[in-house]
């Protein structure tokens, strides 16, 4: 069976780990040219070394634009073209909203926000330039309703989901298409340090319920997986989603469908 | 084309006889699944069952009959020993404004869009449920429309009932969870299907801009069945595995642009 990316040259931000390592070596799978982006060149490195042929590595970080588009630039000029742009990269703070600093504030939407605004944007010009191309924000449910102790990282999504739709609607007459990937919680880097904070804001214990994993259980059935991402993350990239744009997907086992 | 995920898969489809319900019937026996077709049309659901090849089914079902869906849910089980996949396709439309809508041709409506994808639901949760226990990654796709997430003149009733069958995915989403089911939603935006054609003159008159350039600005393109056909085809897949009470919307930018 031909890949569902044959022939398709794709950047991944964040790819060194996690959700965009995950999407970095479902696309390489599918036949894809895959350039992993990450802030940590080394690590990034060793991931598209552990890929194969067909993965390479790019230092960049996104919350400098002279990095991200150099980063696009190059994609371009080494392998003739951008076909999907995966902004990934991402960071959380911890912590309640009333007290936080705004240097904590700013970082993370640094990274979020600003970081997903410089690689739509240069992988969008990049795609009109030849022809189109698919962009795929990895967002969060959490920018669909207040998320308590990660008010900026859900401002963020929020706001990267809305960009997402804007750009959607402004490159399609370039053949651009633009979507946002809104995920629960997956058992990442990014939550695994945090679930007893967690447990211990919603007060879990005084409601019964015995951890944070617990709490996931009812919620959302289950952790998604990184690799489920990751499968939608293809179909958005593939030419099978060719009417799919400005759209916002969750996939979270059901956490968003229910009031309680 | 064949997917892993969707070889063997043991399906049925509402209102497969003709447009979008047939064009996801295609794509699934495409795929590698076997397709129970349903419809008012007997035998259109016939024929097209035999246009698919051997190993398909076709067969009765006015999904506004509790005993006919009954009956067409348990012919699938029995023909192909059990059900992995339900979409809920069945469908009409009604595209005049709301206070010229007669009350009985509301409640019609209605009663197939919205309480037609109740009965079958209602009727494929125990094969479904049994699926997942023996493994299968279960699943229903309930077709709704662009229009149950934002108004369409000339479309109330229309847009009422997509609204209910989104909602309506999320509570069976939330309650089937535990038996392995999953339920999900699919809002395409206009389609090049008569249905939208019927609906072509009314909403120009309306707008006072033709419909092609309505479409042309909200959305770039029609859409195409084939298109609706691969997203169902993906949350009907194991591909969506953690995907339950979501709605998938493919419009083209319809209901993602402001103006």
């Amino acid at each position: 069976m031909a890949g569902r990316l044959e022939g398709k040259v794709a950047v991944v931000t964040g790819a060194a780990q996690g959700i965009g390592l995950a999407i970095a070596t479902r696309y390489a799978a599918e036949g894809a040219t895959v350039v992993l982006s990450d802030l940590d060149a080394d690590r990034a490195q060793a991931a598209a070394a552990a890929i194969g042929p067909g993965a390479t590595a790019v230092g960049c970080d996104v919350t400098d634009e002279g990095q991200v588009a150099s980063l696009i630039a190059g994609v371009v000029e080494g392998h003739g073209g951008l076909d999907v742009a995966v902004a990934n990269a991402g960071v959380a703070v911890v912590a309640p909203a009333v007290g936080q600093s705004l240097a904590d504030w700013r970082k993370v939407i640094a990274v979020n926000l600003d970081g997903v605004f410089l690689t739509l944007t240069h992988a969008a010009g990049a795609m009109a330039a030849s022809g189109g191309g698919s962009l795929v924000t990895i967002a969060s449910v959490t920018a669909q309703a207040g998320s308590p102790l990660i008010a900026s990282y859900a401002a963020a999504k929020a706001g990267a989901v809305n960009l997402t739709k804007t750009i959607a609607v402004e490159m399609r007459d370039h053949g651009v298409r633009a979507n946002a990937i809104c995920p629960g919680f997956i058992d990442t880097e990014l939550v695994k340090p945090h679930k007893q904070t967690f447990a211990d804001a919603l007060g879990l214990q005084a409601m019964g319920i015995p951890d944070f994993d617990a709490f996931i259980a009812m919620k959302q059935g289950r952790y998604g997986t990184e690799e489920e991402v990751a499968a939608l993350a293809t179909f958005l990239a593939s030419d099978r989603s060719g009417f799919c744009t400005a759209g916002e997907y969750n996939l979270d086992g059901g956490l968003r469908a229910s009031l309680l | 084309m064949s997917d892993l995920e969707l070889e063997g898969r043991r399906a049925h489809v509402t209102g497969a006889a003709s447009g979008i319900g047939w064009a996801i019937a295609q794509r699934l026996a495409a795929g590698g699944a076997r397709v129970a077709i349903s419809d008012i049309d007997e035998a259109g659901a016939i024929a097209r069952a035999a246009e698919l090849g051997s190993g398909h089914l076709g067969v009765r079902a006015n999904v506004r009959s509790m005993d006919e869906v009954t009956a067409a849910l348990a012919a699938t089980v029995d023909a192909f020993g059990g059900l992995d996949l339900l979409v809920n396709n069945a469908g009409i439309e009604i595209g005049v404004p709301v206070v010229e809508t007669d009350e009985a041709d509301f409640m019609r409506l209605m009663d197939i869009n919205v309480t037609g994808v109740f009965r079958c639901t209602k009727a494929a949760a125990g094969a479904l449920a049994e699926a997942a226990a023996a493994g299968s990654d279960a699943a229903i796709v309930n077709i709704a429309s662009v229009a149950g997430v934002g108004g369409v003149p000339l479309l109330g009733a229309y847009c009422a009932s997509k609204a209910a069958v989104i909602r309506f995915s999320e509570v069976c989403a939330i309650e089937l969870r535990e038996a392995g089911v999953r339920v999900n939603a699919v809002c395409p935006a206009f389609i090049d299907t008569p249905m939208v054609q019927r609906l072509a003159p009314a909403v120009a008159a309306m707008t006072g801009m033709e419909f092609g350039d309505v479409v042309a600005v909200k959305q770039g393109r029609y859409g195409t069945l084939e298109e609706v056909a691969e997203v169902v085809a993906f949350l009907g897949s194991s591909e969506a595995g953690w995907t339950t009470g979501s709605h998938y919307v493919l419009d083209g930018g319809l209901s993602g642009g402001l103006l």
